[in-house]
């Protein structure tokens, strides 16, 4: 039987319930309270938790989950500061959070008040025939509010139900998302969503929905810049990466949209605004593997991962501190300000010769002739293919991802979708594979720079190397995948598809290249 | 699953306290635990204050699977679940006699909860019958209480010739030493003696104890009132050898 979860909009006292008691059956129920003590909400900064109905409370060092699913709760030692949740100490309630992020850490949403009753329903011999727990919360001046939840214990549905009843009369509403509690104590959602769902229409002239589409992606990437600055996770940096390229992509994807040689400069200007970014990410990337890594190497190898991760971590944290003084610079603040008035309208950029086709005739154009490009790079593919080819197929691939995803309002979301599934999983063998041989090129540098050297240097040097040939086998392996997906990629069934999605009206498959 | 009984074909050696205490750190250990109660007196359901369910019809406990599950009530502690006497157990024999395969009839009820539960333990009634019959052929490992004493022996003597006579495994009788009163002579000799004639004896004993006898004031397995008594520390031990010579797995 489901646990009854509830909200409460009032206190819960063992008056009130009793007042609900039949007098046939005899029942018995005790409340055991607790103390009222100081607390704090939390929650990532995306809202992991709340999306998965799930609330977090820490109460002085201990944790305490709720799953509003299944009325569980879950409690463990709260860890020293904000680690990210991939860091924290294994234990049910990071067993619970690692489901909503590994990246993430968790940040305080509101303090409140609060107090955990234990309640338990008995029969005339003191036999527990239902159980439940109720948490009074309160905030600031409002008044307090209380859930918890009801567990049926089998082969007593008669208690149970009985108990649900006297709980509803009460007051208690049965609850199943986090919303309820977050209006009951007044707290406003932040808004925040990286992929966010934008309102396009196929009419619509494409210069006015591109536009549209870069103010939306720069305002996401902006909030992203506190997070930078305090150095709260390696998700906030990620995310902010994403956004400007994803502005960077519109603007080098779309051509013809707009003026030619204003689309450059902007550019450019992105461009640079992200490199200062690019050894920061580096590092967290290889931060954020580092037990990747000391899986990969043999143990003796173990010894020289440390100096070297030692030194990333060292490496690190002057890169943070050049990232955060240059997003928190005057001159940061006022290429951005200019970048938001530029993109809040369309007549802020010069018109390109494309700006007044409609979108949808645009988007299907564009989309379709870069799924060609995929294909034709794709077909050559085999064992002996140069990486710079697998390079070219990965960045292909990734601009006619974001063609789809820019536009993906303009057409219906099941076939879209299905599309876009087929492609990630192709670039995901792509993304692998890159990886890989980013990775590699690190570790040459890193053997040729001053951390090699020394007394240590022998160490460093044979680390280095075990983990370069484990990295190049393992790459291999990636091309085989990618070369067997872009097979499904290139099916007789996705083609249909695109062409269903994409083809315009006029049949204008020219060069008739999608049936070769 | 797992099905271990608590058997013997004497009355009053410990059956009901030691399926009371096993059961409860079963569950204790993590393993999903049900405690059937198949002695019409339904003493292992009076410790857990779970009353007997109402009367049923006979064929309730081996026909309807339904009925059997219905039947099943969740403890006072987790993981633990009762399978409470039913009081036409009394005459089971008369049933049984009547229906086909009479002797596997449990084993198949069994399966019912199979997903639900990964240990059995059965409380036995003190006597050889076709519900006996039933309980040595459904289960994994029985377990004997044997007061050393020398009408416990004979009884225990008893049961292996029937199991030989009518092709039961041996090797699944695990007796133990029951009540044990070392400042009682007769007691240490005869452990002694049975030590030598039966390998497959559990090496702990439960000694006798008056907070074991206390269970009925309590109405509570004794491990959560004397956790510290020597028995409790016994039903520890004997219960982690029979987990692993039941072989039981999460
Ligand atoms: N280790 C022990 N020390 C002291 N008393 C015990 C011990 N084990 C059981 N007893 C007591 O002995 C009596 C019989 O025990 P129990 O009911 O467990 O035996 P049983 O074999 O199940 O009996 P029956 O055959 O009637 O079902 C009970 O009063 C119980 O409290
Ligand atoms: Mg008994």
């Amino acid at each position: 039987m489901e646990p009854f979860v509830y909200f409460l909009p009032s206190t819960l006292s063992l008056r009130k319930l009793r007042q609900h008691l039949p007098l046939e059956p005899h029942y018995q129920v005790i409340l055991e309270q607790g103390e009222m003590q100081g607390a704090e909400l939390l929650d990532t900064f995306d809202n992991g938790l709340f999306q998965a109905a799930r609330l977090l409370f820490q109460v002085d060092r201990q944790l305490l989950l709720l799953d509003l699913q299944t009325g569980q709760l879950f409690e463990q030692a709260a860890p020293a500061g904000r680690p990210a949740i991939g860091d924290m100490a294994k234990g049910p309630v990071v067993d619970m959070l690692l489901e909503v992020s590994r990246l993430r850490s968790l940040l305080p949403v509101v303090g409140i008040r609060m107090r955990r009753d234990e309640g338990r329903v008995l029969d005339d011999e003191g036999k527990t025939l239902v159980r439940f727990y109720h948490l009074t919360i309160g905030r600031g001046r409002r008044k307090f509010m209380g859930m918890g939840c009801a567990q049926y214990l089998r082969g007593y549905s008669e208690a149970y139900s009985d108990l649900w009843q006297w709980l509803e009369n009460c007051g208690a509403m049965a609850c199943q998302n986090a919303g309820d509690i977050y209006s009951g104590l007044g707290i406003a959602l932040r808004q925040y969503c990286v992929k966010p769902e934008l309102e396009l229409l196929p009419q619509t002239p494409v210069k006015e929905s591109v536009t549209a589409i870069l103010g939306t992606f720069l305002k996401i990437g902006r909030q992203n810049e506190q997070g930078v600055i305090a150095d709260i996770d390696t998700e906030f940096l990620h995310d902010y990466r994403v956004c400007f390229r994803k502005v960077r992509s519109v603007l080098s994807l779309c051509t013809g949209v707009f003026d030619a040689k204003d689309s450059a400069r902007l550019k450019e200007h992105l461009a640079a605004i992200m490199r200062t970014t690019n050894g920061l990410r580096d590092l967290d990337v290889y931060l954020l593997n580092r037990a990747e890594y000391y899986r990969l190497v043999p143990p003796s190898a173990h010894a020289g991962l440390q100096i070297l991760f030692d030194s990333f971590a060292q490496k690190r944290k002057g890169e943070q501190k050049k990232v955060s003084s240059a997003m928190q610079s005057k001159g940061y603040l006022r290429s951005m300000e200019n970048l938001e008035k530029i993109f809040a309208v369309s007549d802020n950029i010069k018109s390109g010769p494309q700006a007044e086709v409609s979108s949808l005739t645009f988007a299907r154009r564009l989309i379709l002739k870069r799924y060609r490009k995929v294909c034709k790079t794709g077909r050559d593919l085999d064992e002996t293919t140069p990486d710079q080819v697998i390079h070219q197929l990965r960045i292909h691939c990734k601009k006619l991802r974001y063609l789809m995803e820019f536009f993906a309002p303009l057409f219906p979301s099941g076939e879209i979708k299905k599309l876009i599934r087929s492609l990630k999983l192709l670039q995901d063998n792509l993304g692998n594979f890159n990886d890989y041989s980013v990775q590699q090129q690190f570790l040459e540098k890193m053997l040729a720079s001053d951390i090699a050297s020394g007394t240590k240097a022998m160490v460093v040097a044979h680390s280095i190397g075990a983990l370069t040939a484990m990295l190049h086998q393992l790459q291999g392996h990636e091309r085989k995948q990618i070369i067997e997906n872009l097979a499904g990629f290139d099916s007789l069934d996705i083609r249909d598809s695109f062409k269903e999605l994409f083809l315009t009206e006029e049949g204008a498959d020219e060069d008739n290249s999608l049936l070769q | 699953m797992k099905i271990i009984a608590c058997y013997s074909n004497k009355g009053g050696v410990g059956k009901t306290a030691t399926s009371v205490n096993l059961a409860y750190i079963s569950a204790m250990s993590g393993y999903r635990t049900l405690l059937c109660d198949l002695d019409p007196q339904g003493a292992s359901g009076f410790y857990f204050r779970v009353k007997p369910s109402k009367k049923l019809p006979h064929n309730t406990f081996f026909d309807d699977v339904g009925k059997l599950v219905s039947a099943i009530r969740a403890s006072d502690y987790e993981k633990l679940d009762l399978l409470p006497a039913n009081l036409t157990y009394r005459d089971f024999d008369i049933f049984l006699s009547r229906m086909k395969n009479k002797r596997s009839r449990l084993k198949k009820a069994l399966k019912a909860v199979d997903s639900d539960y990964q240990v059995i333990i059965l409380d036995c009634p003190p006597n050889i019958s076709l519900l006996s019959e039933n309980v040595f052929k459904a289960a994994d490992k029985i377990v004997v209480p044997v007061i050393p004493s020398t009408l416990s022996v004979r009884t225990l003597a008893q049961l292996h010739t029937f199991f030989k006579d009518n092709n039961y495994q041996v090797k699944k009788i695990l007796p133990f030493f029951s009540m044990v009163q070392q400042s009682k002579k007769l007691h240490r000799e005869t452990m002694v003696a049975l030590q030598k004639e039966y390998k497959s004896l559990l090496e702990d004993y439960i000694p006798f104890s008056t907070d074991v006898e206390k269970m009925g004031v309590h109405r509570a397995p004794v491990l959560t009132y004397a956790g510290k008594d020597q028995a409790s520390i016994a039903y520890r031990t004997i219960w982690s050898d029979i987990e692993k010579k039941a072989k039981i797995k999460k």
